[in-house]
């Protein structure tokens, strides 16, 4: 709530304390890997680097909007395999394309309904919920595929313009990612709509007192999660042209240790659409970077949960400094 | 007239001599699976050659649990014979026990006991793959083509014993020959794999051989050669057999695959067992169904018998 309150001023930089953490981990990783591989900094890697960092980063935007009105989405892992199932399915038996990709967005739709609609009404934790909605979903996908691999049998170019090839190792999906993480940005920071998110997650009992309509802030935040999972499945899909079983699975925890990392609250009523994209980006940089400092293959998973773990207790004593 | 009676006289006969003999498979693969769907179609085939009764169970989704119930209830049937695949030899140990204490003979196939062999349940034979060998047989037909200056192994699961062996195998055969390799955590998910593989090979620019453990690590990495323009310079040894893969092979973007024939882990053990319930007579130890190479040279015959579905 305390940061709803500082939104009527104007701020013309949207660089903010909350980020600070996630800025300044970000830079030091950058230079880090810049001196200790000289191949950090060429653009194939940063070009790959980002890309990698989008798909996250989608997943991250939506599911920061959804943590910060106060809730939890497990189930974006899942969604973001079956979203694309679904479109290749349609296609692969001769359907248009674009009805196929409207058809495989309203599955996205319909799942973020189910779910804010179950925990909504329900009053049960989303943590539950969409828990349930994870393996429900990875469970039809694989009984649809019978554990094997979707591939889709001919060319499309709405695919293409999801996750096609752009340049430089850059991708569509990188300027996906980059339009949709200004579009949310400016909604959480720009607009009433911002500001009620904010609310119901803060302070819920207030936010109602105020007259915000905080269970249709939810439902439309459980909707833009889903949403935007599902979105960041089908640029993978644009660029693979095949949905394995086990596509997007850990990714909901990522996505939150990236939103977490990016100054994100568990609890909600704090957060922020940039520093989401920072740790996204953050963790994207770690994992090829620690390929390129010629660390053993297996070190990328421990390293992380160091980050984090180190991101989050920044994260609290700037929190703490701001508040106090 | 006389031809129904024909017909009922046959089925007669048949009903007569058919199931001679009883079997069970129980395996850990749901039949939806089309992996163990064909392991399923060598087992029919061979029941219906041999003339006996040959009965697959697997639970739907993978469960422990439902596995050893599938198996208690088999054994309670007292069949002529017993067809495992020991995917926890711990949990699977007692009642695989008792089974043979009654008298049922029990083949293994697909994942054997790999406890040293006075722990390991006393089983007649293991039908299936090596895994280690896999890795190893992977790694001579890579050199078979050329001696790569620098191998990766890209494995999607870290600690996963199956593809653990599979990369031990590869390693075990390439470093003696002075070959650099090493293993890459590439995860499940494609995009991470294709970065992290593209990554590395920035790091290495001498890497000419990548070897992938499954469809996993294969489908990243073909995208990955025909993204950056690097086939025919960077050379994919795969594991695992998928359409995607074939048609990579016929492209020239993948050298070879391993394939572990799963077919005859299905027909087989009908056949032992029929052999050792009428004369007493058994292969002992392994009889391995791979590793089965898969390159240029045989992949059409593949490719014909995937859609027949004897691979």
């Amino acid at each position: 709530m305390n940061d709803s309150s500082t939104k009527t001023y104007k701020i013309p930089w949207p660089l903010k304390l909350r980020e600070l953490g996630a800025v300044v981990g970000t830079m030091a990783f950058f230079v880090f890997f810049s001196i200790i591989s000289e191949q950090f900094l060429s653009i194939a890697n940063l070009g790959a680097t980002f890309t990698m960092a989008a798909e996250l980063g989608l997943v991250t935007t939506g599911i920061t909007m959804l943590m910060i009105s106060g809730e939890f989405d497990l189930s974006v892992g899942s969604v973001f395999a079956v979203v694309p199932m679904v479109m290749a399915i349609m296609i692969n038996h001769g359907a248009n394309e674009i009805l196929a990709l409207i058809v495989a967005m309203l599955v996205g739709i319909g799942t973020g309904l189910v779910n804010a609609l179950v925990t909504l009404k329900t009053f049960i934790p989303s943590f539950i919920t969409t828990l349930g909605m994870k393996m429900f979903w990875r469970g039809i996908l694989l009984a649809v595929t019978g554990g094997f691999p979707i591939i889709l049998s001919h060319k499309s170019k709405v695919l293409n313009a999801l996750g096609g090839p752009l340049g430089g190792g850059l991708r569509y999906s990188a300027v996906w990612f980059i339009v949709i993480a200004f579009i949310f940005w400016f909604i959480l920071e720009r607009t009433a709509y911002g500001n009620w998110t904010f609310a119901t997650g803060g302070n819920l009992g207030a936010a109602r007192a105020l007259g915000i309509p905080t269970n249709r802030v939810k439902v439309i935040n459980f909707v833009i999660s889903s949403m935007l999972a599902g979105f960041a499945g089908l640029t993978t899909f644009g660029r693979f042209k095949i949905v394995d079983p086990t596509l997007g699975q850990e990714l909901e925890l990522e996505a939150i240790a990236a939103a977490v990392i990016g100054g994100a609250l568990l609890t909600g009523g704090y957060g922020s659409i940039l520093g989401s994209f920072i740790g996204a980006v953050m963790i994207g940089m770690v994992r090829s970077g620690l390929v390129l400092a010629g660390a053993p293959g297996y070190w990328y998973r421990a390293f992380i949960g160091v980050i984090l773990i180190v991101a989050a207790i920044i994260n609290t004593r700037i929190r703490k400094k701001v508040a106090g | 007239m006389r031809k129904l009676l024909v017909l009922l006289a046959m089925v007669a006969l048949v009903t007569l001599t058919f199931g001679t003999y009883t079997f069970y498979v129980v395996s850990h693969g749901g039949p939806a699976d089309p992996f163990w769907g064909v392991v399923m179609k060598g087992m029919k085939d061979a029941a219906e050659k041999y003339n006996v009764e040959a009965v697959y169970l697997g639970p739907e989704k993978f469960s422990i649990k439902e596995f050893i119930d599938l198996l208690e209830s088999a054994i309670a049937r007292k069949p002529d014979g017993l067809v495992v695949t020991i995917t926890n030899p711990v949990a699977l140990d007692e009642p695989l026990r008792k089974a043979i204490k009654m008298g049922i003979p029990v083949v293994a196939i697909n994942v054997p006991d790999s406890r040293p062999a006075d722990e390991a349940i006393p089983y007649l034979c293991y039908v299936g793959m090596d895994e280690y060998l896999a890795g190893v047989y992977a790694a001579r037909r890579m050199l078979q083509e050329f001696t790569p200056r620098r191998a990766v192994i890209a494995i999607h699961e870290p600690g996963h014993a199956g593809l653990e062996a599979r990369a031990k195998g590869i390693m075990d055969t390439l470093k003696p020959k002075g070959i650099p390799v090493e293993k890459l955590d590439i995860t499940t998910d494609p995009t991470k794999a294709l970065t992290l593989m593209k990554s590395y090979l920035i790091k290495h620019p001498d890497t000419d051989a990548i070897f992938t453990l499954g469809p996993l690590g294969a489908h990243p990495a073909i995208q990955l050669v025909e993204e950056e323009g690097l086939v025919g310079k960077v050379k994919i040894g795969a594991i695992d057999l998928t359409t995607k893969i074939t048609d990579a092979i016929k492209k020239g973007e993948v050298l070879f695959t391993v394939d572990q024939q799963q077919y005859l882990q299905g027909y087989l053990p009908v056949v032992f067992l029929y052999l050792y319930n009428e004369y007493g007579l058994i292969p002992h130890e392994k009889v391995l169904t791979g590793p089965s190479i898969v390159d240029k040279s045989n992949v059409d015959i593949v490719e014909k018998t995937v859609q027949m579905g004897y691979r």
